[in-house]
């Protein structure tokens, strides 16, 4: 992994790409996606993704003599949330077919797939340059259709013993194959789909959406100036579909301007470069036939309704109002909310417990971000909401809001709690009691003055080096003596009563 | 993990004991041994047979031989009876090999619904019987098992008087015949079951596309595949379809529960009826047909007008284009169907080192299917070929049309049918047709070795009289007129109207 990235850094090429106004660029993608159903598509075993090899394995998936499929609806279910949220024309009648060729991990010699009727069609996902960093202020991707289709075995090559594996536990699982019209003008505009799509199947609950553990293939369709097309097939990672088809455009455009003829065919990403696979004469005739032993899909004209109710808002309508009043949030941090669902409930929660509590819901936004996710981050411990629920993260931020305990005794008591799994479930009362953070509230006025005095005069006395640099002039020295006294009261007076006593005690 | 070497598969998925007994008639003068296989030792008494009868037989094995005894039977309707299945249905305790050599080391890790039917209502599974490989063949001489004779002739070959059993179900028949069981398992998929019942004088029923579940049942082509019954009493074929007459979830072509009582509801009307309508095709009149055969067609009619019912003849056109349409959609769907036989995850494989992973599956195929098989998946490979065009669709509206001109002629409406013409003019329709099953008795070997010499085609030819049935799912028995075999058919679904003439007719004999 890290030689390929160094690798890259120094492909000075790819990093100062630009596409050529002279030589068009036109791109389609083809996506398939793993779709998170209990079942397989069309059998009973259990899908998994780190199980033993060939452990979930039922008769049909392994393509037994005298099995036959039987349809997972729930795979159904899945497969039109997402073309309701893109906006798919859902079929009211669909199908499935068999698409036929043999290979060791196609246990039925057969992949069953939609072909002729697919499930929906004429879909859209909409690009813009507010949430999806491209340059035209709005790009319209259409999608030609979406179709459910079983996933093969998994095989690998060992070159050591010269054998094959395959493992079969992905054999039968339920994928849907998205495709889109070759509407991508620039590389942008690919990467910004690639990734609006992986937040969209992940928001909905589909797919966990990650490209590096195949979840989700990509294979892009590449043409210049209107050349045959050329497919590159299985790209792994998002910076992966960047380098080969800024590869792909340089190689055709060079073999424009050579004269050479670009040849229809299907290339494959060895991280450096595109190879060829196969040409168009090569291709496997894959002998398409309804398979007639499954029944014919038929849904209620309302299905695109019904399912449109009970979808979740979508990310996009979601980036919208959190970066809008009142929550007005930094985009990154709402795209980051957005992209992590429990998290945005637990936001969510936060904002309308202290905005109830008649506080600017912005106090939410600071403490959630920084300071709680914040506290996970400096001592380096996994975000774990459950913790501390949203209202008592607002208790706290009220506490603070109404000066019941300082900002820094606030922030004392995160890391303290996220540091001490005893703690959790108790209210944020008993916990300021129980670390004795709270503000000194029962002293008078002139008591605290007192304490104050003798705390700030005790400290001068001890650091007389660093009195007398301040007095010399380097008054940000103060910061260190106010620490000292922070440090001391652990956070229970503030910087401010401080500073005042020092400037007062030192005459500055 | 699984490791398909390329040098060869060493995880033997089945074990190797239980070897098949299937041997090739030609080789012996008893056509017992060429029947059935696994449990059964060559032996024609059944009752000394049943004890310890696999070589090397395991307990799993006689766990089940053992049942045989009618004590030892659960109680149920089928109490005390013993049957032979077909070897395209999968059982766990004997291999399951479709009389392939690519599935000729293949035990099934489950029981195909029906056995397990047949198993609760208290039947005792004696043994697997032989086929035409993967039900493709009319004759049972397509096995690389060898070819099984037919009980009714002398079986010496040798003096050229060896009749074939007909097929794909001949060894099921043959075992009937030779009264190894009270009844076998065959499965039709073009007239596989009632072709071989004909030549061998049992009955064999093919009920409707549906009825009866198919989990368990290898498949040739998929939308005409049934499994059958067939014995020498009417009565056993009866209650063995009912206790298989069942919705099978795992099945997703079983017929619906609901679907399954409206056909009762309907049907009930017809049962016992003394003034049917019979039916006679006008286009099952065809020239090759036997004189012999034409006789007991006529005086089979003649004694359902003596019962009270009335004859017409009928029109069905489509059947004359049934042939090709059957063809078509069976090649097509048992090259896609045997497409799983790569000897990769079961089966034979080569011992060979293959460069390939491909060409690991094309040695295991080519070695593993016999040349009928392979003429079939060309054949159908050649249909789903891009450049073929349409023919798989055209050859499915035929068959719809042959559907919709079954539909004018029977006075029961089909039950999936939406048109509501078919309704409009009812009388004068039928309740039935009955036609020969096949246009003549048993041929010798030698002489069908002759015509299919001549032209491979004339096998084809032999099943115009069953295909029509199959392509339109109708539920049709052939009971035997001698060496001979006349078709009840009726429509989609009014099977117990098809039984019901004919315990009928088995009465007059």
């Amino acid at each position: 992994m890290r030689s390929i990235r160094l690798f890259h850094t120094s492909s000075t090429w790819l990093s100062k790409f630009k596409l050529d106004p002279n030589y068009k660029f036109k791109c389609g993608i083809e996506i398939h996606t793993q779709l998170k159903t209990k079942y397989k598509l069309f059998s009973l075993s259990p899908t998994s993704f780190y199980s033993t090899p060939n452990s979930k394995v039922s008769y049909f998936d392994c393509g037994l003599p005298g099995t036959q499929p039987k349809l997972n609806p729930e795979a159904l279910y899945l497969a039109l949330k997402l073309a309701v949220a893109l906006d798919c024309e859902i079929q009211q009648n669909s199908s499935f077919d068999r698409k036929h060729y043999f290979y060791p991990d196609q246990p039925l010699g057969y992949q069953i797939t939609q072909h002729y009727h697919p499930i929906a069609k004429n879909g859209f996902l909409e690009l813009n340059s507010k949430f999806d960093e491209i340059k035209n202020s709005s790009k319209k991707i259409n999608i030609e259709q979406i179709q459910i289709e079983q996933d093969t075995g998994k095989t690998t090559y060992d070159k050591f013993d010269k054998s094959v594996k395959v493992d079969y536990n992905r054999s039968n699982m339920p994928l849907i194959e998205l495709v889109t019209k070759p509407d991508f003008e620039d590389l942008q505009q690919v990467r910004a789909f690639v990734k609006k799509y992986q937040t969209m199947v992940r928001h909905l609950d589909i797919c966990t959406g990650d490209l590096e553990t195949g979840a989700i293939r990509i294979d892009v369709n590449v043409s210049v100036n209107g050349n045959p097309r050329v497919e590159i097939k299985n790209l792994g990672s998002n910076s992966d579909i960047q380098d080969a088809l800024k590869y792909e455009y340089t190689r055709q455009v060079d073999s424009i301007k050579n004269n050479e003829k670009i040849i229809q065919e299907t290339r494959g990403w060895t991280g450096t470069k595109t190879v060829s696979l196969r040409l168009k004469e090569d291709a496997v005739d894959y002998r398409y036939v309804p398979d007639s032993e499954l029944p014919f899909i038929n849904l209620s004209p309302t299905i695109a309704s019904d399912i449109k109710e009970s979808l979740p808002e979508l990310p996009e309508q979601i980036l919208q109002k959190l970066t809008s009043k009142p929550y007005d949030l930094e985009l990154k941090y709402a795209r980051f909310l957005t992209e992590n669902r429990d998290t945005l409930n637990y936001y969510f929660q936060l904002f309308k417990s202290v905005a109830d509590r008649h506080h600017s819901g912005k106090l939410a936004n600071n403490w959630f971000i920084h300071e709680f996710l914040g506290a996970f981050t400096k001592i380096n411990v996994k975000v774990d909401l459950d913790i501390l629920p949203a209202n008592f993260l607002a208790d706290l931020v009220l506490q603070v809001a109404e000066k019941n305990i300082s900002t820094t005794s606030a922030r004392l008591l995160l890391l303290q709690i996220i540091q001490t799994p005893e703690d959790k479930g108790k209210p944020i009362q008993d916990l300021i009691v129980q670390y004795d953070l709270g503000s000194p509230v029962d002293m008078s006025t002139e008591d605290l003055n007192d304490a104050v005095s003798d705390i700030c005069s005790e400290i001068i006395s001890n650091n007389a080096d660093v009195v007398e640099r301040i007095k010399k002039g380097q008054k940000n020295s103060i910061k260190f003596l106010i620490g000292l006294a922070m440090k001391e009261t652990q956070g229970k007076v503030n910087a401010k009563t401080f500073s005042e006593k020092f400037n007062e005690l030192l005459d500055l | 993990m699984l490791r398909v070497r390329i040098v060869g598969r060493p995880q033997k998925l089945v074990p190797s004991f239980c070897r098949l007994v299937h041997r090739a008639s030609a080789s012996t003068s008893d056509p017992w041994n060429s029947l059935i296989s696994s449990r059964i030792n060559t032996n024609k008494d059944t009752t000394s047979a049943e004890k310890n009868t696999v070589t090397g037989s395991s307990t799993s094995c006689n766990s089940s031989t053992a049942s045989t005894d009618a004590a030892s039977s659960p109680a149920g309707s089928l109490s005390g009876t013993t049957y032979i299945a077909k070897d395209n249905i999968v059982t766990t305790h004997e291999f399951s090999t479709g009389a392939s050599r690519i599935l000729s080391n293949y035990r099934s890790p489950f029981d195909a619904t029906v056995v397990l039917l047949l198993d609760a209502a208290g039947s005792t599974l004696l043994g697997k019987s032989n086929l035409d490989e993967f039900g493709m063949g009319s004759s049972t001489t397509n096995s690389h098992y060898g070819t099984t004779l037919n009980p009714l002739y002398s079986v010496e070959v040798e003096t050229g008087k060896a009749h074939i059993s007909g097929g794909s179900s001949g060894g099921s028949a043959a075992a009937v015949a030779g009264k190894l069981a009270n009844f076998a398992l065959g499965t039709d998929t073009g007239g596989s079951v009632r072709q071989p019942a004909s030549y061998c004088g049992t009955v064999g029923f093919k009920p409707t596309y549906g009825r009866i579940s198919r989990w368990g049942v290898i498949s040739y082509a998929q939308t005409l595949d049934t499994v059958g019954i067939i014995s020498d009493d009417i009565h056993t074929v009866e209650k063995v379809y009912h206790v298989l007459d069942k919705y099978d979830d795992k099945d997703p072509t079983s017929l619906p529960d609901d679907i399954r009582n409206s056909l009762k509801s309907k049907c009930s009307e017809d049962v016992n009826s003394t003034s049917l309508t019979v039916g006679v095709p006008r286009e099952f009149v065809v020239g090759d047909l036997s004189q012999e055969v034409k006789e007991v067609w006529f005086s089979v009619l003649s004694q359902l007008q003596d019962m009270g019912h009335t004859v017409k003849i009928v029109s069905v056109p489509s059947i004359k284009q049934s042939l090709s349409s059957y063809y078509t959609l069976a090649t097509a769907e048992a090259a896609s169907n045997l497409s799983r036989y790569d000897g990769v995850r079961y089966g034979q494989t080569t011992e060979d080192l293959q460069e390939k992973a491909h060409d690991l599956i094309v040695a295991n195929r080519t070695n593993g299917f016999g040349p009928e098989v392979q003429r079939r998946i060309l054949l159908g490979n050649y249909t789903l070929s891009s450049e073929s065009g349409d023919h798989y669709i055209k050859a499915t509206q035929v068959r719809e049309k042959l559907v919709n001109e079954f539909n004018q002629v029977f006075n029961l409406r089909h039950v999936f049918s939406n048109d509501t013409n078919v309704d409009k003019e009812t009388s004068g329709r039928c309740d039935i047709l009955v036609a020969p099953t096949a246009i003549n008795s048993a041929p010798t070997l030698e002489e069908y070795h002759q015509q299919n010499e001549t032209n491979f085609l004339n096998d084809y030819v032999n099943d115009i009289l069953t295909v029509p049935a199959s392509l339109a799912g109708l539920p049709t028995i052939s009971i035997p007129r001698g060496k001979h075999g006349i078709q009840i058919m009726g429509q989609f679904g009014a099977d117990q109207t098809v039984l019901d003439v004919s315990k009928k007719l088995m009465e007059v004999k």
